[in-house]
């Protein structure tokens, strides 16, 4: 049993952990939620070794402990699987099991065989049917989870820390990883869940723990609670998923699509869009929703299939060409695709606008900066300088800099991938706003998620795909979570 | 309860400012102190102020056109590097416009320009266009290579780099043409008594390129495509066009560079001229705070990163540091630069 006592921990003035005090049984799976930015990875973070709390004492079977290092913490029991997984896909799976920690004989060479032999062990102990020898390359994603999941068997942790292990699985995989964490729980291990599907806790978990601006702000049994009072819990009052309406103005056909088909991440998309309306996409991750719409945008190769804007056919060979033909597109991952972080606010929110207002290549400043305090005001981005640098803004006013510098190029079809990506609840409703705000003004707008709620609230119709494909067409009465998620994990909508 | 201190880096990191306006500072200020050095080293003569003045100019002028070549070939490699790229044939590529130079004004027998019956001002101009184009053709072609063709920078200019040399030494075998001595002017005009044209050419153009750099759509894409390809992609800038200019602008200024080299002394070693100014051009960009990782970089920390470079050179040549030496401490100052640039950063 591992007692967590009073933790407080801060990061400069930002006060994240305040007074935090959790146990974990042996033997049980307890859900830890809450929102971005409610303080769960930093609580992990210090029971993994990886930060050192401020004050606190954490306790192992009455035992106090110091984590200073992640050793430590892995030393006294304690495995901590993150979401990147801390695999290599050109070693077999019994290397991966003793990375780092590897067998040798008494000269000093990998004693591959006895590696080889405790990799089976293990899996005979948890009903494992995998073959030690197998690349993990090769492995689908739930299976490198078990892999994961068994390292820190093989070294007899007694609390396991699975940090939001279903984001990338389908159904069935999640199935596969769900009994793999039973059978942990009938062999005495603690696991802490960290998840944002609350259904899930509801299904795995015995306990909930919620944390919200880094208090311990509920805890209790799972089976006396329902998904509206975790989701309660995590925000702190009543979630509005009410669809949200505007004064509909439906215009001439955008965009439409026949037969598109890529190499590897889709096959036969078709669809249409017209002025004003808001098409939601959506499915689980890995569905090829983003693929393609980057290839829709240049970004990425096309196969086959025809592409049309405004009725007329375009071969788009690059974003740059998207661009002028009055596509815009913000991206997933504002980290890795969004933001520009050696340049400054003002630079990220122009330089999608850079060319379009330059005269003989000179870009004029002036022009930018009063486009981009026009959008400040409209979008209501908080900053406060204009050329600090992009990356000391919260997610919510980043999200909003980079949704600025498509919109000061007037798109007429604007492509918004997991646009309320971490950003926060207040921030999420201003940005759902603006784009029913920009439906309303004529623009067609598509919004790419994997939560079935957002699509609801903002959507018209969504087109749901699973695995490359459509798999069906949700409006008015079928647009429900149910049946958003019946369809996403590849099955079919009722009749009628 | 025992009390716990937090981790001080964490908590600073809100507070220190980033930029690039800083770490200049720093790259300046270590000019500063080596020209003052250098100055004493000289001695300041009180009593014959002109004389010490006239004598210290004329060691500046010598430093400064001595370096004006790597110095312009500095400047493009700094957008080669912002770029997350690297230039190792600009060596051949001013020897292969060089040998073209003077293969086209050669006064002997063989002179192209010569045998067509262009002489004087116009086939000076006929060959400073045409320099011009051989490099922006072969800085075109590598950038071409890079981009369309997916070959690493690193591997595509290094194959660039040995067939350019070799194929020049060969066709430049045991042929040794002479350039018009009117042509040497380009270099070598004196005004007052004294010569600097190459450092004219080397301000100008670092003037324009800092203006590229920090007004013109090209020079922040430049910046953008460096920082985050992807990001850049995603936001309408053809990444691979912004990376062939890059390569094509790299070409021009070596092809300049090489016009300065060849009228500088009528005469061009093809084996060894050049050599090496891949490194110097690189450790001059490193020095003024361009990130090899791409991204960060200015025009202006490279001019101060090529100075220190130069005046520290010189500095060892004052204290008589064996010359098979000087190389070492060049190795050193580049090495000292990037983990003082490091700890500003941290």
């Amino acid at each position: 049993m591992i007692k967590m006592n009073n933790i407080t921990k801060s990061f400069g003035t930002n006060e994240v952990l305040k007074d935090v005090s959790i146990t974990i049984n042996d033997g049980e799976i307890a859900a830890l939620i809450g929102e971005n930015g409610a303080g769960k990875s930093t609580l992990m973070n210090i029971l993994g070794g990886v930060h050192y709390m401020d004050s606190g004492s954490i306790v192992i079977d009455g035992k106090k402990v110091e984590f200073r290092t992640p050793a430590d913490s892995l030393n006294a029991g304690i495995a901590f699987i993150h979401q990147e997984l801390n695999l290599i896909n050109d070693l077999p799976i019994y290397e991966n099991m003793f990375l780092g920690r590897e067998l040798k004989d008494k000269r000093g060479r990998l004693d591959l065989a006895r590696m080889e032999a405790e990799t089976v062990e293990i899996f005979q102990k948890i009903n494992i049917d995998l073959d030690p020898r197998a690349m993990v390359r090769d492995l689908d994603a739930s299976y490198k989870q078990i892999v994961e999941i068994c390292r820190a068997i093989m070294m007899e942790a007694s609390i396991i820390i699975m940090d939001e292990p279903t984001t990338s699985l389908t159904e069935p995989e999640i199935k596969r990883v769900f009994k793999m964490m039973e059978t942990l729980k009938e062999h005495g291990v603690g696991i802490i869940f960290i998840s944002h599907k609350l259904n899930e806790v509801m299904e795995i978990c015995e306990r909930y723990m919620v944390l919200r601006d880094g208090k311990l702000v509920a805890e209790g049994q799972v089976s006396d609670v329902t998904t509206d009072d975790l989701a309660r819990f995590m925000v702190g009052h009543d979630v509005s998923t009410d669809k949200l309406t505007r004064a509909k103005s439906i215009g001439s056909e955008i965009l439409r699509v026949e037969n598109l088909t890529h190499p590897s991440a889709f096959r036969n998309i078709s669809f249409s869009l017209k002025e004003g309306e808001i098409l939601g996409f959506t499915g689980l991750l890995g569905d090829g929703r983003s693929e393609l719409f980057q290839a829709i945008f240049g970004a990425d190769q096309i196969q086959s299939g025809r592409i049309l804007l405004s009725g007329e056919e375009v071969k788009v060979q690059s974003t740059e060409q998207a661009l002028n033909l009055g596509m815009g597109y913000l991206p997933r991952n504002r980290k890795e695709n969004g933001i520009i972080k050696d340049m400054n606010i003002l630079e990220n929110a122009s330089i999608v606008t850079w060319p379009l207002f330059a005269t003989r290549g000179v870009i004029d400043h002036n022009k930018q900066r009063d486009l981009f305090l026009d959008q400040t005001d409209k979008l209501g981005i908080k900053y406060q300088r204009i050329t600090d640098s992009i990356t000391i803004l919260s997610g919510g006013n980043q999200q909003k800099v980079v949704l600025a510098k498509w919109l000061a190029a007037h798109p007429k079809l604007l492509i918004l991938d997991n646009p309320t990506q971490g950003v926060d609840v207040g921030a999420k409703e201003e940005i759902y706003d603006i784009i029913l705000q920009l439906a309303e003004a004529g623009m067609a707008v598509v919004v790419l998620s994997s939560e079935a709620q957002e699509i609801i609230r903002i959507c018209d119709r969504a087109l749901v795909m699973y695995q490359g494909e459509i798999q069906g067409e949700v409006s008015g009465s079928t647009m429900t979570e149910h049946e958003i998620m019946k369809l996403a994990t590849g099955g079919m909508l009722d009749a009628g | 309860m025992e009390a716990m201190t937090g981790n001080k880096r964490e908590g600073l990191k809100g507070f220190k400012k980033r930029g690039s306006a800083e770490s200049q500072f720093g790259t300046a200020l270590v000019l500063i102190v080596l020209i003052i050095l250098q100055t004493l080293v000289l001695g300041f003569d009180y009593d014959s102020f002109g004389h010490w003045f006239s004598a210290w100019t004329r060691n500046w002028i010598n430093i400064l056109r001595n370096n004006a070549g790597i110095g312009i070939i500095s400047l493009g490699m700094t957008f080669v590097i912002i770029t997350g790229g690297i230039d190792l044939a600009v060596g051949s590529t001013l020897v292969a416009v060089g040998a073209v130079i003077m293969t086209l004004l050669d006064t002997g027998p063989k002179g192209i320009l010569g045998n067509l019956g262009i002489t004087g001002a116009p086939a000076y101009t006929l060959t400073i266009i045409l320099a011009i184009l051989l490099g922006w053709l072969i800085g075109t072609i590598i950038g071409l290579l890079i981009t369309k063709g997916r070959i690493a920078p690193f591997v595509a200019t290094l194959g660039a780099m040995k067939i350019l040399r070799s194929v020049t030494q060969h066709f430049m075998q045991g042929y040794n043409p002479r350039v018009p001595r009117e042509f040497l002017k380009i270099s070598n005009l004196q005004i007052g008594n004294l010569m600097f044209m190459p450092i004219i050419y080397w301000a100008v153009l670092a003037v324009i390129l800092y203006y590229i750099s920090k007004r013109t759509v090209f020079g922040r894409q430049v910046i953008a495509v460096g920082s985050n390809e992807r990001a850049a992609q995603l936001s309408g800038v053809n990444v691979n066009r912004v990376k062939t200019r890059v390569y094509s602008l790299m070409g021009v200024l070596v092809a300049i560079a090489s016009i300065i080299q060849v009228s500088r002394i009528g005469s061009m070693d093809f084996a060894n001229a050049g050599s090496g100014y891949e490194m110097d051009a690189i450790a001059a960009a490193v020095v003024g705070g361009t990130s090899m990782a791409g991204g960060r970089g200015t025009i202006v920390g490279t001019v101060l990163g090529m100075l220190i470079i130069a005046v520290m050179n010189n500095l060892l040549n004052l204290f008589g540091v064996p010359p098979f030496l000087r190389e070492a401490f060049k190795g050193l100052i580049v090495i000292f630069a990037v983990l003082f640039q490091r700890k500003e950063k941290a």
